[in-house]
């Protein structure tokens, strides 16, 4: 208990750059002609604030379905729903969305705190190595989110759509039977070993306005794998970030890519 | 276990202002002015209001009360321009939103007639750097632009369709001329490399006036879309054309007097090159249909005016050492020479393998 109260107060003590972003649905469900309404949350804890939409930030916005539908002209600047689309088919639909980077800067501390909190430990390990004399955390960060709009054809799900750090299940993590479900964690294409994956839970009893704990976390194997128990209804959400020396030292000292995958079970 | 559900309460506060630091501009331009709506979220107004609780101005009663007050701070952190012009804004009416928790201000700005050029700078919320404005403007019912401003990038600009003014158009392109000669060093120093050897005013008013002339044929041209040669070939060939000039230099310099000056021909025929890259940067500034011939004009007018800014500094400076010591005046051209060469080696390199 102790244990999952920890992992709790970590989760919501992140701050302002740690905060989750995940794409949200109105329906979780494909079913041709009925229109899926697409969201994006940023927040701790899976407690999220509507994030609105700017094409300015956008790299990539797809709905991938038996095509790939561009919904980067769709949106409005500013407002809270970022697209509107209708399925073609019942099989599933999986939401990408690739944003350009956003610098943040931090003073040192809270940006030592930052890469504490989030598993960070190669970034983390380099700034020690400067002592006192690590500068304050200039940073990109750039997000990578999938939404599941669940469909017969879980390979939709099960398979990667190249984006630069992105969460992989083996099998539907949205059917009944899941439990514990291997991923593939995958950054620029590649395995990614060492990712801390987490995975919260929000049941269908759980008020919106309270911030949860992660209900499952783990780090990604020498393969690039976890994995994680996701057994319980409920909305789920599952996060990692990976954070590298950034390609353009004049722009930031570092660069973080947020993936995160979402789905209803 | 109730020590760590307090924990939790006291760091589940908001790191930030707040978890949505965002604040909503939208503009709509007509003829006779322009009208809009600013919405702010309820938490950054109340960081305005000291002692004021973000919920409580949630009330249509509080928003319309505090309304103008609110709305001249804001509108203290916003500058719209159009056409060089800054519009000024007056308040119209305040009104909770429920869906974005804020109060939305409506707004007016009268304005003779609609502008070409806009520009927009906002700093909102300067206590939070990490506060987004979500900027939309429309003319008529059409949306001209959407974007983003925040602490890093506080400025948009954007042109409205519609037919410029005279003043706009020489305003803008002249000193959009005047800038890309000053902002290129290639540029600079080709000038530069034409004038080391010095020479009579009437000479250089030759070398000049070739360049001038073929670079204002090409730019024409090619701005008219006439000939538009690909900037992966011109640009190198800039690059040669200072090279060729530094080469030049060492071999009249090499000839002594006897060596024929060269340099009106080379500037009149490297000019056409040099007109095809002030082309492609014309081109990115979104030329005005509606008024190309004046556009093209004004950016040739504000090249000119870089390039005589730098003859003005440059050739007395020459003159003057070669009449205090003419071995020094063959010593500074010589050297300037090299490095003009070398200079373009760099840049062709660089150009042709991406170095």
């Amino acid at each position: 208990m102790y244990r999952f109260c920890l992992l709790a107060l970590l989760s919501v003590a992140a701050p302002a750059s740690a905060h989750e972003y995940w794409l949200s649905t109105n329906t979780w469900r494909c079913a041709p002609g009925e229109s899926v309404v697409v969201r994006a949350m940023v927040g701790t804890g899976f407690r999220g604030e509507l994030k609105p939409y700017t094409p300015k930030r956008v790299v990539r916005f797809t709905f991938e379905g038996t095509r790939a539908l561009d919904l980067l002209p769709v949106g409005v600047n500013g407002e809270s729903v970022w697209a509107r689309v209708t399925p073609s088919d019942a099989l599933g639909a999986v939401v990408c969305y690739e944003s350009n980077g956003t610098y943040i800067e931090l003073p040192a501390a809270e940006f030592d705190r930052y890469l504490a909190l989030e598993g960070l430990a190669a970034p983390l390990a380099a700034r020690a190595r400067l002592g006192a004399a690590a500068p304050p955390g200039r940073e990109l960060y750039r997000r990578s989110c999938k939404a599941w709009v669940r469909g017969s054809d879980a390979s939709r799900i099960t398979r990667a759509y190249g984006l630069p750090l992105e969460l992989v299940p083996d099998a539907d993590p949205a059917a009944a039977s899941a439990g514990h479900i291997g991923i593939r964690v995958l950054y620029e294409g590649k395995p990614l070993a060492g990712a801390l994956v987490r995975a919260w839970r929000r049941p269908s009893s759980a008020a919106e306005a309270d911030s949860i704990g992660p209900s499952a976390s783990a780090r990604t194997d020498a393969s690039g794998r976890v994995s994680l128990a996701l057994a319980g209804e409920g909305r789920w959400l599952v996060s990692t970030v990976h954070m590298v020396p950034s390609p353009d030292a004049k722009l930031a000292d570092w660069q973080s890519t947020w993936a995160s995958l979402t789905f209803r079970r | 276990m109730k020590l760590f559900a307090l924990l939790l309460l006291l760091v589940a506060a908001p790191a930030s202002a707040h978890d949505a630091p965002y604040s909503f501009l939208n503009l709509r331009f007509a003829p006779g002015g322009a009208s809009g709506t600013l919405t702010a979220h309820v938490v950054d107004l109340a960081h305005e209001l000291p002692g004021a609780t973000p919920d409580s101005l949630l009330t249509p009663a509080r928003a319309s009360a505090l309304g103008p007050g609110l709305f001249a701070l804001l509108a203290s952190r916003v500058a719209i321009v159009g056409d060089g012009d800054t519009l000024r804004l007056s308040y119209v009416s305040a009104a909770p939103d429920s869906e974005r928790n804020g109060i939305r201000f409506a707004f007016a700005a009268a304005g003779a007639s609609l502008p070409y050029d806009v520009s927009i700078e906002a700093r909102l919320f300067p206590y939070d750097p990490q506060h987004e404005t979500y900027v939309n403007a429309y003319v008529g019912d059409s949306l001209r632009n959407q974007d983003l401003v925040d602490a890093r990038h506080p400025q948009v600009t954007f042109t409205t369709g519609a037919a410029p003014r005279f003043r706009t158009v020489v305003r803008r392109f002249v000193a959009a001329g005047v800038h890309h000669i000053f902002i290129g060093p290639d540029h600079i120093l080709f000038v530069i490399g034409l004038l080391l050897l010095g020479g009579s005013i009437g000479r250089l008013l030759k070398i000049v006036t070739g360049f001038t002339v073929a670079h204002s044929i090409t730019l024409a041209l090619a701005t008219l879309g006439l000939v538009t040669p690909p900037a992966r070939v011109i640009e190198p060939l800039i690059a040669l054309s200072i090279v060729f000039i530094g080469i030049d230099n060492l071999r009249a310099l090499h000839g002594g007097a006897g060596a024929p000056d060269r340099r009106p021909w080379l500037a009149f025929l490297f000019g056409f090159v040099h007109g095809f890259g002030f082309a492609s940067v014309l081109r990115q500034f979104g030329l005005p249909a509606q008024a190309l011939g004046l556009a093209l004009f004004a950016f040739n007018v504000g090249v000119e005016i870089g390039q005589a800014t730098i003859v003005l500094a440059i050739a007395p400076l020459i003159a003057w050492i070669r009449s205090a010591s003419s071995n020094a005046g063959r010593r500074v051209a010589f050297a300037g020479s090299l490095v003009v060469g070398v200079a373009g080696l760099f840049w062709f390199a660089q150009r042709t393998f991406g170095l």
